[in-house]
């Protein structure tokens, strides 16, 4: 074995180590981009701000602080595909638990998450969280009202 | 020199990005054959499981609805807990017979509650007797304040020793920095009451001023398994680390298990909680786990179903969804084994009255294992 492995090796651990380390590289980047008005750019801001809360209480077991979960076990709410396509599934999901199989990514999940009890405003905050971090963006807000709308 | 620069550089990486646990004893699956056999699956979160002298089975679902499974039949029982609150892990919990159930029919409940002032809820015990399918004369004998909206740490596991001492778990309701270090508070700790609810003369708190005086032990996470030793008697638990840091306890009397002064985890974020593991006057664990296993259900193994695993303990895995077998040996962990991979998310584990360990498991039911 080299030195120069052995150097190469240590940079990696370094970089991993601050990338890790440094909240703005992993953790919210990509938050507002494309936001169409100034005063919605507002509430979703404000409500991304609470649903950080929501998250890090009910969420963040499973789903891990980088969104990316656990495969097989606990489906990624970072890039997820199914995020993405399902928007109302995905508001469903919260406000009234989700149970059998799902493809997210390509990777089938068959597990149970049990309604968490939230408010209708939690879930659209916790949402507006959600598909606006790790990359995620989503500059059509969750109102409470869309929550309000979907129904068991 | 090369060699070793790189070793001592992989391992400050292992240490400081992957969080793993030196030296650990390395688990490994067993050799044994087993079969799984779906006895119940009409619940969802199964977290309450007992049986009755009669040997029918009571199920609850953290939901709410408890299901009495008998040889011919699965009856609702209609629990009239007005004040249940299901938020985030809260809802339902641990349901205990009286070890002296023939004779006075009691069975103990504990669950989320958002009885008293304030928005959320906190866990409250309470028992009951079933009279035509429903719960009658419910007595409450424990409710922890404040409430609180926040989702997590409800703690829940209930035993009863041979003195007739009920003692429970309330996890740090998601308040580590108030909760679990202060006496005068609850949250973070294990209590201990006699089975009528009242306070014995020599719990470890009666004389402190303001001291919440049904508290045993305290500095702790969030407590979901439990057990009694079949040997010693002692209790034993395991909870929650955050990231890192599961551990397991044998419980004693006003002692202080050091959350969050002392852990062997960090925060989700991978932050730093503390510096320290160890400190004098705090309880170190029995053992830990790290990476987390995210344990819940405790059940030493007793009986001659499992010759091999006679004696030992048995916890779930809920972030592994398998059944980890700690063989022990004069109150040391010595073997690991995996057992059931790939189960699901193991909420409760049980010792049923026929000699053979039940499994409480979410979205699928209540699993028995059967020796091959």
């Amino acid at each position: 074995m080299s030195f120069q492995l052995a150097t190469k090796i240590a940079l990696f651990c370094g970089l991993f180590l601050i990338f890790n380390k440094i909240p703005a590289l992993n953790e919210k980047p990509g938050i507002y981009v494309n936001t169409p008005k100034i005063q919605d750019q507002e509430s979703l801001k404000e409500s991304i701000n609470r649903g950080e809360i929501v998250y890090n209480d009910f969420c963040i077991q499973c789903h891990l602080p980088n969104g990316k979960g656990v495969q097989g076990v606990f489906p990624p709410l970072a890039n997820s595909d199914w995020l993405i396509k399902k928007r109302t599934e995905s508001i469903h999901s919260v406000k009234f638990g989700l149970q059998g199989e799902i493809t997210v990514n390509g990777i089938k999940y068959n597990n149970l998450m049990p309604p968490m009890g939230l408010l209708d405003l939690e879930i659209a905050d916790v949402m507006n969280y959600i598909m606006n971090s790790w990359g995620n963006t989503q500059d059509k807000i969750v109102t409470v009202e869309e929550v309000k709308a979907i129904e068991n | 020199m090369k060699i070793k620069l790189l070793l001592f550089l992989l391992t400050g990486c292992f240490v400081s990005c992957a969080q793993v646990k030196q030296n650990d004893i390395e688990i490994r699956p067993s050799k044994s054959s087993y079969a799984f056999e779906t006895v119940f699956s009409n619940v969802g979160i199964p977290w309450g499981l007992a049986w009755l002298p009669d040997g029918s089975m009571l199920v609850g679902d953290k939901n709410g609805e408890i299901t009495l499974v008998t040889k011919t039949n699965e009856i609702t029982i209609s629990t009239g807990f007005d004040d249940l609150y299901v938020r985030g892990q809260g809802g339902l919990l641990d349901i205990l017979p009286h070890p002296n159930y023939e004779n006075n029919k009691w069975i103990y409940f504990a669950y989320a509650s958002n009885q008293g002032e304030g928005d959320g809820g906190n866990t409250k015990i309470v028992r009951a007797q079933i009279e035509e399918n429903k719960l009658i004369r419910i007595e409450e004998l424990y409710k922890a304040s404040p409430n609180s909206t926040k989702g997590v740490h409800f703690g829940s596991r209930m035993v009863i020793d041979k003195q007739g001492y009920l003692y429970f778990t309330i996890g740090d309701r998601g308040n580590r920095d108030e909760n679990p270090q202060d006496i005068t508070r609850d949250g973070g700790k294990i209590y201990r009451i006699k089975d009528d609810g009242s306070i014995p003369d020599d719990n470890p708190f009666v004389n402190e001023a303001g001291a919440k005086t049904a508290i045993y032990s305290y500095g702790h996470r969030n407590q979901q398994g439990m057990d009694i030793h079949p040997v010693t008697q002692e209790v034993w638990t395991h909870e929650h680390g955050p990231k890192g840091g599961d551990e397991i306890n044998i419980t004693k009397k006003g002692a202080n298990y050091g959350w969050p002064v002392i852990t062997y985890g960090v925060n989700y974020s991978g932050t730093t909680i503390t510096e320290k593991t160890q400190k004098e006057g705090m309880e170190q664990p029995l053992y830990y786990w790290t990476p987390s296993i995210a344990p819940s259900g405790m059940a030493f193994v007793t009986g001659d179903k499992y010759p091999d695993w006679k004696g030992h303990l048995l916890v779930g895995s809920l972030k592994f969804q398998y059944l980890e077998l700690l063989k022990l040996k004069n109150n040391q962990v010595n073997e690991r084994l995996k057992i059931a991979e790939d189960i699901g998310r193991l909420r409760t584990v049980k010792m049923g009255p026929d000699g053979y360990v039940y499994l409480g498991v979410e979205g699928k039911g209540i699993v028995k294992i059967i020796p091959n």
